[in-house]
């Protein structure tokens, strides 16, 4: 298997994670960790993946045909799943972090400020 | 044996359809018969488990020639009993929560039910994937249930909460797919038996960091441990009584669970485990201590307590063999109970007394006086009192490292435990007492008003409390170590391999003895003394108070507070150095190896 996709899914993630602990807006925070979340999807797939063969799909197809792997991608639907709620609920946050504090900027947002 | 998970699944389902329209107080009655049937059910499971584990496979996807594609559910004595524990903790949460929120339509009985089929299902599953469905299933309730106030604090703690553990859960992802690639599995057992033909290889040591440190981040050991304070002190009581004594320790046993049953055949992984794991346990215990000393926001100095008595458990982890495991259990299910019910002593703080700062509250605890002696109860407990469910707990620990030659492990949890302890002493002995009077100190500046709903009647509030006292303090349980080791024990033997093979008779379970007597009222000598010197410093001479504490902690404590500046970025950072310390340590057992 080729190397490239675990570069991408590594340099995704490196770029992603930099976004978040640089970021100085919540929303732009949110996206950051949307980029880390590809880096997953691109590794899940990248595992499952054969060269020349077909969605597993056997509706009109004997058994036999080569397919990818459909426990990884059984595998990537429930980690898109997970990332629209997550990014839900953080946007959901965020909006009300606003209404009260009247920032999202992550470093002026301090729980227990001394 | 899905039963403990469906039911609670189901009985959310039904309160979130017909919750609009039920009156009063049925959804709190509803949702703590709920736990209370979960408990019963894990009871029974229990009682079946001892002859050997229960398997089940979702849809009936058995194995078929070698090859696994089925997901499973594994029971041993161990998960029975956790689960059996957990349920118990949600229904005298359900329980204080009596009458606590007022909204129309159940949401947070719906979210806690969820919150509790989660934990039963993380539990339970026997699948790398599964697991990491309910880990993420628990995450996202407990994100929802911290910012449930709407509140400001809340709100900030929340958003720490999810950003970090969110990047634990990509990590996670990360770590599935690596071991994905390598094996073509994912059940726990046909795992374990395709790692052990290469015990070598760098892929699988890799797949465990990443496993690991989502593990940890949820589980608040150091460096990860950043989020709790926030995201602990700033949920309701109620909530944070399940957080504390539920979640975080659950989190440390998945990691024991993946380590035991899918990657203890690698070599390097049980390297890590043995040292560096050991080390960050070691560390997050007497850390947590000492940031737990520093605080006066009462729900934050009990969180701090939890991520020190999370470093003891990570250290019952570390240490091979069925007594320190065996040990684990009991300190996890003693430490639930004492936290759940100092969590709840807070919560009645807030709720009658209107604050929950420890200075602003001196002395006007006292008519609360039963919460007081709760309190105080408790804090012995923590400080590591020769009684109890926790005392048994560190026991087995010590003994297990005691029977390796690594007795200064018993350092770490000695002081861990005096230096919480301690602190929750003190807070007792402040706030219902009214000692501890130093001029000028209240002007620091107090935390942010808060206040939980007042209206509850004292008796009600203080009920759960009693019965997590007394079950934490051991009564009515008889030969508490002979059935941790003996649990401990099968879930080494069976839990990995119930999956693939028919299991082996049963190891025979041995206690181990051998640590001093002395011990335990060394860490509680040690807790009151801690609580004496904060309480009476008044009386100090003014010399010892500038040269010792001024040389010596002033700036252990000034670092303490620098690190947690509430800055989501600082703590992702934190995470990637911890990330990074374990592939270094990673690559040096390889190397090793």
């Amino acid at each position: 298997m080729s190397y490239v996709p675990w570069a991408t899914a590594a340099w995704l993630s490196a770029v992603g994670i930099y976004g978040v602990i640089t970021s100085r807006h919540y929303v732009h925070l949110i996206g950051c960790l949307t980029v880390v979340q590809s880096a997953t999807y691109v590794a899940l797939l990248s595992v499952g993946y054969r060269f020349g063969s077909v969605a597993p799909i056997f509706y009109t197809r004997s058994p036999s045909t080569p397919a990818v792997d459909p426990v990884l991608q059984a595998l990537v639907l429930t980690d898109i799943v997970v990332g629209a709620t997550i990014t839900a609920l953080l946007l959901a946050l965020t909006l009300q972090v606003h209404k009260k504090r009247g920032t999202v900027n992550p470093e002026r947002l301090r729980p227990f400020r001394q | 044996m899905p039963l403990p998970v469906a039911v609670p699944l189901l009985v959310g389902a039904v309160l979130l359809l017909v919750g609009k329209f039920l009156p009063g107080r049925i959804p709190d009655a509803v949702a703590a018969a709920t736990a209370v049937l979960v408990v019963v059910i894990d009871a029974k499971l229990a009682a079946h488990a001892a002859q050997g584990p229960l398997v089940y496979w979702m849809g009936n996807w058995q194995p078929r020639a070698g090859v696994t594609l089925g997901i499973a559910f594994v029971v041993d004595e161990a998960q029975a009993i956790l689960g059996a524990f957990i349920a118990l903790l949600f229904a005298a949460s359900f329980a204080f929560a009596w009458g606590y929120f007022e909204d129309i339509r159940a949401f947070f009985h719906v979210l806690m039910l969820i919150f509790l089929a989660a934990m039963q299902g993380f539990c339970l599953s026997h699948d790398l994937f599964n697991f990491f469905v309910w880990f993420e299933v628990m995450s996202v309730t407990a994100f929802a249930l911290t910012a449930y106030r709407l509140e400001a604090d809340p709100l900030e703690g929340a958003l720490n909460f999810t950003v970090t553990n969110t990047i634990g859960s990509f990590l996670i992802l990360g770590g599935i797919a690596l071991v994905y690639s390598l094996a073509g599995m994912l059940d726990f057992g046909a795992l374990a038996r395709s790692l052990a033909h290469e015990p070598g290889d760098p892929v699988a040591v890799a797949a465990f960091c990443m496993i690991a440190t989502g593990l940890l981040i949820k589980g608040a050991a150091m460096p990860f441990h950043f989020w709790l304070a926030d995201a602990h002190a700033v949920a309701p009581s109620p909530v944070s009584v399940i957080f504390s004594g539920a979640m975080v320790p659950l989190a440390l046993f998945g990691l024991g669970k993946i380590y035991w049953d899918a990657f203890q055949p690698v070599a390097a992984v049980q390297v890590l485990m043995d040292t560096t794991v050991l080390a960050l346990g070691m560390t997050t215990a007497v850390i947590g201590g000492l940031a737990c000393l520093r605080q006066r926001h009462l729900k934050r100095l009990l969180a701090f307590s939890t991520v020190s008595h999370g470093g003891i458990l990570l250290i019952g982890l570390a240490l091979p063999g069925a007594a320190s495991l065996g040990g684990f259990l009991a300190y996890f299910i003693g430490h639930g109970l004492v936290k759940g019910a100092l969590f709840m002593v807070a919560g009645i703080l807030l709720a009658s007394a209107g604050g929950i700062d420890e200075l602003w509250l001196r002395g006007r605890g006292r008519p609360l006086w039963p919460a007081g002696i709760a309190m105080a109860v408790a804090g012995i407990l923590l400080g590591g009192a020769p009684f109890g469910l926790m005392d048994c707990g560190s026991r087995l620990m010590d003994a297990a490292a005691a029977a390796r030659g690594e007795d200064w492990v018993l350092i770490a949890i000695v002081l861990g435990a005096a230096c919480t302890g301690g602190a929750v002493l003190r807070g007792a002995g402040r706030i219902f007492l009214g000692l501890g009077e130093m001029p000028g100190e209240e002007a620091r500046g107090p935390s942010e008003e808060e206040s939980e709903k007042p209206d509850r009647p004292l008796w009600l509030m203080m009920l759960p409390v009693l019965l997590l006292l007394i079950l934490a303090l051991g009564t009515g349980l008889p030969q508490v170590d002979e059935t941790a080791v003996r649990a401990a024990g099968r879930f080494l033997a069976w839990d990995g391999v119930a999956s693939i093979a028919p299991v082996t008779p049963p190891p025979p379970a041995a206690v181990p003895t051998g640590v001093h007597p002395l011990v335990p009222w060394v860490s509680l000598g040690l807790a009151v003394l801690i609580a004496a010197h904060d309480l009476g410093r008044a009386w100090l001479p003014r010399t010892w108070r500038r040269r010792f504490e001024r040389a010596f902690f002033e700036p252990i404590f000034t670092a303490i507070d620098r690190t947690h500046d509430g800055v989501v970025g600082d703590y992702v950072a934190w995470i990637l150095v911890g990330l990074a310390l374990f592939s270094v340590s990673a690559a040096a057992a390889l190397h090793a190896g």
